[in-house]
């Protein structure tokens, strides 16, 4: 079986299309996508009256006086994982001013992509044999499951054990805690219970086993993520990195040892590794670049992995 | 800032971002100061590289380092705008065989930032010798010490202290090496500006008179005045000549500074997002703020050397070191030694250690870039697994033994075989081949990638309608080009060795056999390598 994993798209329809379109680029029978699916921010496009609008992207404004430029824009903000929205002054003020309006657009625009994305599945890859699987991470809203769980082609795989070309794919989005406090987060003994609830599931043997685990295993090198500040600034400008992942992880790796591990939510900590003979990889993120990092993955059933690749498409 | 009509004005919002990983408030340019200030050391790389003003003898030392600092702002921008396109780990090699192709970054980036960082070991310990041990131990008395540190066995033992300290700052981590960095880049400018101080604060005569004390006491010249004697056999015509503007000598000076000033990029990669033109101007700020900072230190520097010492002095001191005619018995005539002879010998040892910090919080960046390419290069799958393997504690243990391993012996050959040491004489000219690689790159990069870059902050810089990064890497190239040109055709550099540069084509050998090798091994296990760096069709 070859399967193509890939993780952290955070929006970015580029990266999305691209994923879909890795079962032809790759040979890949099996897709999946680790998690944080959705996007950041919301960028509001703002109309100054008549022809003109203006927004900013990346602190850079920009000036727009007819239709075909504020598509242009909006796809250019949707390529890079954030959500547009066109508004007036007025409409902008209320909504700065009010946390729970902008948070509800927010959710409807984010939820809006989701379904989207679902469509845009159907029509690439129905039919065509391809397996999909999404698990949401710790960035994403729980509503987000609901609408996977209704799509046709993309398949829930929060918290299941599913059965995959004679292989069992454990998965969970939930990660240790974070100083960003998201939706799936929580403390190492309560994530140490989940894992286990979910483990006790499977039924084949250790090397046709994988766990899909967003969060990485502790002190790996998948898990080094830039220290902060107590306020949120990067410590010595990114360079002072320390390890994130989760002893609940790494500990579930140990006592089961499955044949392969898939991980992201450090987007920085590119790469694979070994703990025994269980292979870990975290093929990173650059999701605002359109850059669809990713893994491929074949495996045969025997004691270790049979190849992989870190891919960067 | 906009308003609504009757209104009070309000600050616009440009955007909405709710709570999600990885979302920080930024970054202090000052921390990314630092490193880039430690890598384009002054007082390593500067003044070592300074001592051989003397080949050059009609240009201005002092003109050369202004304009070389000044022009390298465009190496800062490159650099920092590939960091705003790319912001990945792994750096040159990542940029070069995304935009160019695996080979050519593979073989540019091992030879630029691995191989040839084995040969830069024994040069670092050359500075440790010279800067640290040989003043230390003159201090003291010790004369069989400070004689060793000039023996082949001297030079071996430094390496060896070089290559486990930087060994040991990788097994470390980042974390505490950033730690320790800040620790001596304060306690180093501590003792820059006693140095200042003692220069600023005593008169010529004052250190006609020091210097003829401690090179009678400590270095035991025999002469009736060192401080003459210096001159007299170390002078040369234009060696009094600070500001001399004999322009064509001092841009050939300028090949000769980059040992010095050319290192700005070093920690180019930056981890984390980058969320704007804002990251690209801090990093621009952090890079070429080093670089002015350390142009503006060493013209200070030097100013105050010919205030205090005389520019003819310092000059000759040089000279006579290079043609064994000196005052301080082969010692080499280090500026922060000659200045503090106006102190007692306990004081002369505090200000030593002090400014030995600039090389300890230095010594680290021969092998951490290293070690990036090499986790770069084993997750494309080219080098072996093991290559990136890290044990419990997060310790990058394969990647440190063939770091240190090769370091060792190359040291070893570079120490007691001289054949072996003008071997080595193009280091410099290795890692500026991997940044031309790298600029060539930057400079077709919104054509080679275009979605990438369009969706980039950068994109909307441009010079008469020429992207930004276009026209910085086409005037960095011509800096590179300059000097890889007079590097490879004037002998005053030393580096045109016709051996040197058969056994760095060697290298570049062994990095293309390794990287078609790997090809060949992968292709068999039934990997695809093409597969690496392939763009999946976004439509």
């Amino acid at each position: 079986m070859r399967l193509y994993f890939a993780t952290d798209v955070h929006g970015s329809e580029t990266c999305w299309r691209k994923f879909l379109n890795a079962a032809a680029h790759y040979k890949a029978d099996v897709l999946i996508l680790g998690g944080d699916m959705t996007g950041k921010a919301l960028v509001p496009i703002i109309h100054d009256g008549g022809d003109n609008w203006h927004a900013t992207l990346l602190e850079v404004r920009t000036e727009m006086t007819t239709e075909e430029e504020v598509a242009a824009f909006e796809d250019r903000v949707i390529r890079r994982g954030y959500y547009p929205f066109r508004t007036d002054p007025v409409e902008l003020q209320r909504l700065s001013e009010d946390e729970g309006h902008w948070h509800g657009l927010f959710q409807e625009k984010m939820l809006e992509t989701v379904e989207k994305w679902m469509r845009m599945a159907d029509e690439r890859l129905g039919g065509t044999g391809v397996r999909v699987f999404c698990c949401p991470g710790n960035d994403d809203q729980f509503e987000v499951d609901e609408i996977i769980d209704n799509a046709k082609t993309v398949e829930l795989a929060e918290g299941r054990v599913i059965d995959v070309d004679g292989f069992q794919m454990v998965s969970t989005g939930w990660s240790n805690r974070t100083p960003w406090h998201t939706y799936r987060e929580e403390d190492e003994p309560d994530l140490s219970a989940r894992l286990e609830k979910a483990i006790s599931g499977v039924t084949a043997s250790p090397e046709r086993v994988i766990f899909n685990f967003h969060c990485p295993p502790y002190r790996t090198g998948l898990d080094d993520a830039p220290e902060l500040t107590e306020d949120m600034m990067l410590k010595d400008a990114g360079r002072a990195v320390k390890p994130v992942g989760s002893t609940a992880v790494r500990a579930a790796i140990e006592a089961h040892k499955p044949a392969l591990t898939l991980h992201g939510h450090i987007h920085e900590s590119r790469g694979n590794c070994r703990i025994g003979r269980t292979l870990c990889i975290n093929p990173g993120s650059s999701y605002e670049q359109g850059d669809l990092l990713g893994a491929v993955v074949d495996l045969d059933g025997k004691k270790k992995v049979k190849r992989f690749l870190l891919t960067s498409g | 800032m906009a308003s609504i009509a009757g209104e009070a004005p309000y600050e616009e919002r440009s955007l909405f971002v709710r709570k999600a990983t990885g979302l920080v408030r930024g970054w202090s340019v000052q921390d990314a100061f630092i490193y880039a200030f430690f890598s384009i050391n002054l007082i390593t790389l500067g003044l070592y590289i300074f001592a051989s003003g003397p080949f050059i003898p009609k240009g201005s030392l002092m003109l050369a380092i202004i304009l070389s600092g000044a022009y390298l702002v465009f190496q800062t921008i490159v650099y920092a705008a590939l960091i705003a396109v790319m912001p990945r780990a792994g750096g040159d090699y990542v940029w070069v065989s995304r935009v160019i192709g695996g080979g050519i970054g593979f073989t540019l980036a091992v030879c630029g930032w691995w191989f040839i960082n084995w040969h830069w070991v024994p040069i670092y310990a050359n500075i440790l010798a010279k800067e640290f041990f040989q003043p230390l131990g003159a201090i003291l008395g010790w004369s069989g010490f400070v004689s060793f540190w000039s023996e082949p066995k001297g030079i071996f033992t430094a390496s060896v202290i070089t290559a486990v300290l930087a060994a040991v700052f990788i097994s470390i981590g980042m974390r505490g090496y950033a730690k320790l960095q800040k620790l001596c880049f304060y306690s180093g400018m501590a003792g820059l500006l006693i140095i200042f101080g003692l220069l600023i604060f005593h008169s010529k005569n004052e250190f006609i008179a020091a210097f003829n004390h401690y090179a009678h006491h400590t270095y035991h010249s025999t002469s009736a005045n060192p401080y003459a004697d210096t001159i007299a056999k170390g002078t040369y015509p234009h060696a009094g000549s600070l500001g001399g503007v004999a322009f064509g000598s001092t841009l050939l000076l300028i090949p000769m500074i980059a040992f010095f000033n050319l290192w700005s990029n070093w920690g180019a990669t930056l981890y984390g997002e980058v969320r704007g033109a804002s990251d690209f101007k801090k990093n621009i700020g952090a890079m070429a703020g080093a670089l002015i900072a350390t142009t503006l230190l060493a013209v200070i520097l030097l100013l105050l050397i010919a205030h205090t010492m005389g520019w003819n002095f310092y000059n000759s001191a040089n000279n006579a070191w290079w043609g064994g005619t000196d005052q301080l018995g082969g010692v080499w005539p280090y500026p922060v030694t000659l200045a503090s002879f106006f102190v007692s010998p306990w004081l002369q040892f505090i200000v030593i250690l002090l400014m030995s910090l600039w090389f300890f919080g230095w010594v680290g960046t021969v092998f951490l870039t290293a070690s990036r390419v090499i986790f770069a290069t084993a997750f494309d799958r080219i080098l072996p697994e093991w290559a990136a393997r890290v044990d419990r504690r997060g310790t990058p243990y394969f990647a440190i033994l063939i770091m240190l391993g090769p370091s060792l012996i190359i040291s070893y050959f570079y120490a007691y075989n001289t054949t072996f040491t003008s071997w080595t004489l193009d280091a410099t000219l290795v890692i500026a081949v991997t940044f031309l690689g790298s600029t060539v790159a930057a400079g077709i990069l919104p054509w080679r990638k275009p979605e990438i870059y369009n969706a980039s902050p950068i994109a909307k810089y441009k010079v008469a309608g020429i992207p930004l990064i276009t026209a910085a890497a086409a005037l960095f190239l011509a800096f590179l080009g300059f000097c890889i040109y007079k590097w490879l055709s004037d002998g005053v550099y030393g580096s045109n060795n016709h051996d040197s540069l058969i056994y760095m084509g060697c290298l570049y050998g062994v990095a293309l056999a390794i990287y078609v090798g790997s090809r060949i091994v992968r292709k068999r296990q039934g990997l695809d390598m093409s597969m690496v760096y392939g763009e999946i069709p976004a439509e």
